[in-house]
């Protein structure tokens, strides 16, 4: 019966692929939400490829799912993957929905899945990844996510016994996750610009896990990422089985060394995120077998250019477009550290309020006093554009965070910020948007560009007319 | 000096919690902070502080300040009773009730000073918008306005009938005028003993609620109260006040 179910469910999933390319309409997830509603045990009837990747956490796991998918694609597979759809079980089940052939047999020998890291209840009981690796876990939205202990123990509870676990040595959370399962570790050694203290606000892990006392870290990178011990008794974060070591941001390479040996790979981009990003997907594929050699050949083809932000120069000035998720001060503390390490004189139009909240709801203004707003305490950062209907938390929040009032400007509405850019010589501007306000991150970016051309372009006719 | 003594800020520290007593500090330069750790002794065994803080904490670090507290009950009854102030907010009020019943069956008994249980669900996470009204006791029975954040996965209950060796009576901290109270049944939020005040709600709630703010560092005894950007806080109050008091302003979800 439930194989009947399971088939009408292919069928007519598979008639609405074919309704949406005939109407041209988008809807990745539409057939897998079709299928699910039709028969809900779709996930465990769907044949599944021979391997399964997949990969979670908080952070990087998009771009960690893209570098294997891609290089599993160079290695000659046809890999079978979510990237265009999301990442919970609908978008699970559409891909597998496209991966199987009318008879329900599975087109693709290996599969690379992006998983959230809540949807765990959802597809673990039917898909059983043959390596599974946790970027990290961090505190993220508190209406769904609640706090990182809460997904720590979903997935332990529902990662399946067979799956091997790829693990960040430096995330003491993530690191824990699902303790009987076979694993490995990674980790990142000393570098330049640790720290030996947290200095964020964000702590999700203080105390040592045998004996309740202050860890203490041997380096650290941010919040709780970094390499902790217990001054009070012998717990210590797990032993790496892959090191990075030798991070060369010149010539943006790191080595990474395991038992067997070392590689050298290419850095997508210097942020320690991306650092993460690259060493942890090495360890996934040294883990399937792979060798340095190959994987080095592999890291030098790719081809995504993994920016964290668009930038663009007109004249002396520049415009930074950059995500800054709303209502997750994990992500935007990183994003305020780094726009607080650029050079020059800098504007911040903040945007990233909560779009989808403004009307019938009002946002959970917690994150703003978990967020490092302090980061924007700085001289260079001469004028704060906040606008929206939070601008006045955003306010008292900066003025709590030490910024001076006068370095304040007020927009009621976002297309009204750019004008109240000051617009200096060899200026900075950074334009933060939300995952919930892309468009309007656009248009304004958009605005903003338009000023700074025209501005670029009288400077560039007085200079020829002066000739 | 006022002091103030933090339970356990290594684990008391969800949501931006801690940010309200570094609120107090910026607020008055008379505030002193005292931090507890759960493997020292507190300060409260042998010192009366002025005001006790307790922020939100995970699952598994109430079972620890639990059992860190136990052996205080009656040190912790006896400040209590005798008026020292508390304010403990979003799920650290649950550890001074009886217990915490787990939606998987478990039990956790709390500290059992108070006669109020908490009923957990891990899979349902209750978030809510909240508009209140806080009474202040004082002749005119002046009410202040409260506003604020619930986010849970748990409910809580009074026992009624429940023996307890309270010497007054137990009342609640707020009145509910949109959002949720203790539980979906009731429109009371919060648990009020003497000086003793408990909430659900969590996060930056004084900095959310200025005239709350002053009203207590007044009762704390603080001589000259101006409040931290005291105009900005006022502003961003008054605005929110005036947005959940919008009647298609949507409250749970
Ligand atoms: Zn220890």
């Amino acid at each position: 019966m439930s194989k009947i179910r399971f088939f009408i469910a292919l069928w007519v999933s598979k008639l609405a692929i074919i309704a949406l390319k005939i109407t041209k309409h988008a809807g990745t997830n539409f057939p897998g939400i079709v299928a699910l509603k039709i028969c809900p045990m779709f996930l465990k009837y769907a044949k599944k490829p021979e391997k399964i990747i997949a990969v979670t956490g908080t952070n990087g796991k998009t771009t960690v799912s893209n570098m294997l998918l891609d290089i599993l694609t160079l290695d000659g597979y046809n890999v079978l993957n979510n990237k265009a759809g999301s990442n919970i079980n609908t978008g699970i089940a559409a891909s597998l929905i496209y991966g199987m052939t009318v008879f329900g047999k599975c087109k693709h020998r290996i599969g690379v899945f992006e998983i959230d890291e809540r949807s765990a209840l959802r597809i673990f009981p039917y898909l059983k990844p043959d390596y599974m690796l946790i970027t990290n876990l961090s505190r993220d939205s508190i209406m769904r996510n609640a706090h990182p202990e809460y997904i720590a123990n979903l997935l332990s509870l529902y990662i399946p016994n067979s799956t091997k676990l790829i693990l960040n040595a430096d995330d003491l959370i993530s690191s824990a996750v699902a303790p009987e399962n076979d694993r490995v570790y990674f980790g990142i050694d000393k570098m330049k610009g640790d720290l030996n203290k947290c200095i964020n606000l964000i702590n999700d892990i203080q105390i040592c896990p045998v004996c309740n006392h202050k860890l203490e870290y041997e380096y650290l990178r941010y919040n709780h990422i970094g390499k902790a011990y217990c001054p009070s008794c012998d717990f210590k974060a797990p032993e790496y089985d892959f090191t990075g070591f030798n991070v060369d941001l010149d010539k943006m390479f790191i080595d990474v060394k395991d038992k067997d040996g070392i590689g050298s790979y290419k850095l997508l981009n210097e942020s320690v995120f991306n650092i993460y990003n690259v060493v942890s997907a090495v360890a996934v594929l040294r883990t399937m077998g792979y060798s340095h050699d190959k994987i080095e050949k592999f890291f030098r083809k790719l081809e995504i250019v993994e920016s964290r932000f668009e930038e663009t120069k007109y004249g002396s000035r520049t415009l930074y477009k950059l995500l800054a998720k709303e209502k997750n001060a994990f992500a935007t503390t990183r994003v305020f550290d780094y726009i607080s390490t650029m050079e020059g004189d800098k504007e911040i139009i903040l945007m990233n309020s909560c779009q989808g909240d403004m009307h019938h709801w009002s946002e959970n203004t917690c994150w703003l006093y978990d967020c490092d707003f302090e980061f924007l305490n700085q001289d260079n950062i001469k004028n704060i554009i906040l606008c929206g209907p939070r601008r006045f938390d955003h306010r008292l929040r900066l003025l709590l965070a030490g910024v001076p009032e006068e370095k304040l400007s007020f927009a009621e509405k976002e297309v009204e910020a750019p004008s109240k850019l000051k617009l200096f010589e060899n200026d900075n501007i950074y334009v933060l948007y939300g995952t919930d306000s892309l468009n309007l991150g656009n248009k304004v970016s958009a605005m903003v560009r338009k000023l700074l051309k025209d501005k670029a372009d009288k400077f560039e006719k007085r200079g020829t007319s002066r000739d | 000096m006022i002091k103030v003594e933090i339970l356990f800020p290594e684990i008391c520290n969800l949501y931006g919690d801690l940010q309200n007593i570094d609120y107090l500090k910026k607020s008055s330069d008379e505030i002193e902070i005292v931090e507890d750790n759960l493997v020292d002794e507190p300060y409260f065994l042998n010192n009366v502080p002025d005001l006790i803080y307790m922020g939100t904490l995970t699952e598994k670090s109430q079972n620890f300040a639990i059992e860190k507290l136990r052996p205080y009950r009656k040190r912790l009854m006896e400040l209590i009773e005798s008026g020292v102030h508390f304010l403990i907010t979003g799920n650290a009020l649950e550890i001074f009730g009886t217990e915490i019943i787990d939606d998987n069956l478990t039990k956790e008994e709390g500290l059992e000073i108070f006669p109020f249980m908490a009923k957990r669900n891990m899979m349902n996470r209750f978030n809510s918008l909240y508009l209140g009204d806080f009474d202040t006791d004082d002749l005119n029975n002046t009410k202040i306005k409260i506003v604020g954040y619930k986010s849970q996965f748990t409910q809580g209950y009074f026992l009624k009938n429940y023996n307890t060796n309270l010497s007054g009576d137990l009342g609640y901290m707020f009145d509910t005028e949109r959002g949720t109270g203790l539980n979906p049944e009731i429109m009371e939020e919060g648990l009020r003993y003497k000086n003793f005040m408990g909430t659900y709600l969590l996060g930056p709630f004084l900095i959310l609620n200025p005239p709350f703010t002053k009203w207590l560092l007044k009762k704390l005894g603080c001589e000259n109260i101006a409040l931290a950007f005291e105009e900005a806080a006022l502003k961003a109050y008054n605005i929110r006040v005036a947005e959940y008091s919008e009647p298609d302003r949507g409250f749970t979800y």
